[in-house]
């Protein structure tokens, strides 16, 4: 019977069609904003993601995120470099400088400036060019998105294109000559401000004059130290805060989650898929058990018992919300990898796919649960009613 | 010869038939509704029918057919008296007993068919064999078998959409043949139908259950087929008021 559960369902087009659509629309809007949300998430720590050396970063106690820079003195990173359990500690200068650009317009920039000795945290994915090049005089590297976009330089012909900025171009930071020895790829922030790598001597000359520019300290833990282990130790030494790289990460997810509209945004459209998506389907679904009330009356007379019924209805439930799970998915993950590369946050991540996957269910089950309470209620002597 | 019943009468002469009762009702009441909506379908409902008998039950709208064959076939609780099916009380059976004794003993033809849209004719002949848990293959085998014997072996594989009238009713029949039930509930199998049409499927009815000796209960208003009968019942205002074994005594 439930082979001819599913043929009553499939069969029956238009209606399967219009039941899938809610179930499918329901797990596209759920798992594209939550992708998207993730996606936001993901380049809010990107930064972070994108240091992999770095099994623990050291930073002012009062820092809350990565992006929340509060410069220490120069002389913690010896400090850090004195506790035991770590091989070796680097700085990094993390800020916003701002660029003038050759047609005369400024751009803030995210400047990292790195351990000038082992380049430790520069970009691991480059493009043109070398990461050694960064021990050049005025070296820089610049990411590539922003060399093709908001770095570009001025079209050599009026209504020209924007000509990406290159190796051997030249840039003004704060007052101070850098030029562009290569360009790298990274992983996309949540500002999509434009991403610059100098050494850390170097960045500590383009920043505006402070007394304290060390914003973190990278730490590589020694062989056989774990890393949650000397971030208790390197704070109880030094009085500094310390986070592995995976709790750095949710320190800045949850103050993303506090202390921004993101959550509620994003959370308020995932609602509605999933409201909407309940409604459109249970309205679909009961409306298609309430057609075929009769047939199921008449199998009822027949023989069929109510926990046979509800297992066709169940099912019939369960296989669209398959479907319209896979197809939802599908088209997310069609949608995702058609938008690589752009500046749409986006990432897919199982997670997200697992809790769509149960919302959906949980909304097919919510519609068929109207309908078996139809049907268990249903008299089988209706079907004598014509 | 012609043999007229009166209603005080009907059981003791019901009974007089040589076969056992496959039908055995005495005093059946059922209510539908309550305080002053309150409406008796069924005042007192006393009926035998024999084993292997074509009993038709006629009688004006709302006398209270449809209720007594649903009280017959145990889809609806009686209120009081009582019915036995092939010696078997409805009421002494738990829910599940009493839809696995419909699903074995009771086949159905609806007056609208009741065909799945979207089955193929053999599978729905085949539903009640499903509901019992044969394997679908052998199911539709005999589905395609008792199909061809109604006269629609060829065309197994269509839709009910794509039948006729009585093609579609042939096909109800199959299905309720299909499990060799012991009695058939039929709801107005022929109003639905032209007249040959409607001959054509009483002629098939019959001839399908005579051989098997299942007993067939046929609710109708279609006094041209009244001819297959063994026995009319008339109703009304919820009694059997007269059996007849030929409709002009009706």
């Amino acid at each position: 019977m439930y082979l001819v559960a599913l043929q009553m369902l499939i069969n029956d087009k238009a209606k399967f069609v219009g039941i899938l659509l809610g179930v499918t629309l329901a797990s596209l809007v759920i798992t594209q904003q939550s992708s998207i949300f993730v996606g936001i998430m993901t380049r809010a720590y990107s930064a972070i993601s994108d240091i992999p050396a770095a099994d623990v970063w050291v930073m002012d106690p009062k820092v809350q995120y990565i992006d929340d820079t509060k410069p220490m003195a120069a002389t913690e990173l010896n400090r850090v470099r004195g506790v035991e359990g770590v091989a070796w500690a680097v700085p990094l200068y993390k800020g916003i400088i701002r660029a003038r650009l050759e047609n005369g317009q400024f751009q803030n920039c995210n400047v990292f400036g790195i351990d000038d000795a082992t380049l430790v945290a520069g970009p691991i994915r480059m493009v043109h060019g070398r990461l050694e090049d960064l021990r050049r005089d005025d070296a820089v590297i610049v990411d590539r998105f922003a060399a093709n976009t908001r770095l570009a330089r001025p079209p050599t012909e009026p209504g020209g294109k924007p000509r990406p900025l290159a190796v051997g171009d030249t840039l003004e930071l704060n007052d101070h000559r850098a030029v562009v020895v290569g360009i790298c790829d990274i992983t996309r922030t949540f500002q999509n401000l434009p991403t610059i790598f100098t050494t850390y001597s170097r960045a500590t000359t383009f920043a505006p004059r402070e007394r304290k520019l060390l914003s973190f300290v990278l730490v590589k833990a020694a062989e056989g130290v774990d890393p949650g282990e000397l971030c208790a130790t390197i704070t109880r030494h030094t009085g500094l805060g310390a986070y592995t790289a995976d709790q750095f990460r949710w320190a800045t997810v949850l103050y993303f989650l506090r202390n921004t509209g993101i959550p509620i945004n994003f959370g308020i459209a995932i609602a509605l898929g999933f409201f909407i998506g309940t409604a459109i389907t249970g309205f679909m679904f009961y409306n298609f058990t309430l057609d075929n009330l009769k047939y199921f009356a008449a199998f009822k007379a027949m023989g069929a018992t109510d926990s046979t019924l509800l297992g066709m209805i169940l099912l019939q439930a369960l296989t669209v919300a398959v479907l319209g799970f896979g197809l939802g998915s599908g088209l997310v993950s069609w949608f995702g990898a058609s938008m690589q590369g752009t500046a749409l946050a986006f990432r897919l991540i199982w997670q997200t796919l697992l809790i769509a996957g149960a919302a959906v269910v949980v909304i097919s089950m919510l519609a068929a649960i109207l309908a078996c309470h139809k049907v268990v209620r249903l008299e089988p002597a209706t079907v004598f009613k014509g | 010869m012609t043999t007229h019943h009166d209603i005080t009468a009907a059981p003791a002469r019901a009974l007089a038939h040589d076969r056992p009762p496959a039908v055995r009702c005495r005093g059946l009441t059922k209510d539908y509704g309550s305080g002053t909506a309150r409406v008796r379908a069924l005042r007192g409902v006393d009926l035998d029918i024999p084993e292997g008998e074509l009993l038709m039950l006629v009688g004006p709208s709302g006398c209270g057919k449809t209720t007594l064959i649903s009280v017959v076939a145990g889809v609806l609780d009686r209120d009081q008296g009582e019915c036995s099916v092939f010696g078997t009380d409805f009421a002494s059976l738990s829910s599940g007993g009493r839809t696995r004794f419909r699903g074995t003993n009771i086949g159905f033809v609806f007056q609208a068919f009741n065909l799945i849209p979207t089955l193929t004719i053999a599978e729905n002949a085949a539903v009640p064999l499903l509901l019992q848990g044969v394997p679908r293959r052998e199911a539709l085998e005999r589905a395609r078998g008792v199909l061809a014997s109604v006269g629609l072996g060829e065309r197994t594989d269509n839709t009910p959409g794509k039948l006729s009238g009585g093609q579609q009713q042939r096909v109800a029949i199959a299905r309720a043949l299909i499990h060799r039930p012991r009695l058939i509930v039929c709801d107005e199998p022929t109003s639905a139908l032209d007249h040959h049409t409607g001959m054509k499927v009483m002629e098939m009815l019959k001839g399908a259950t005579s051989e098997r000796g299942t007993t067939l209960i046929v609710v109708t208003h279609d006094s041209r087929i009244f001819e297959y009968a063994d026995r009319i019942a008339h109703m009304d205002d919820g009694q059997i008021d007269k059996i007849v074994t030929h409709a002009k005594d009706l």
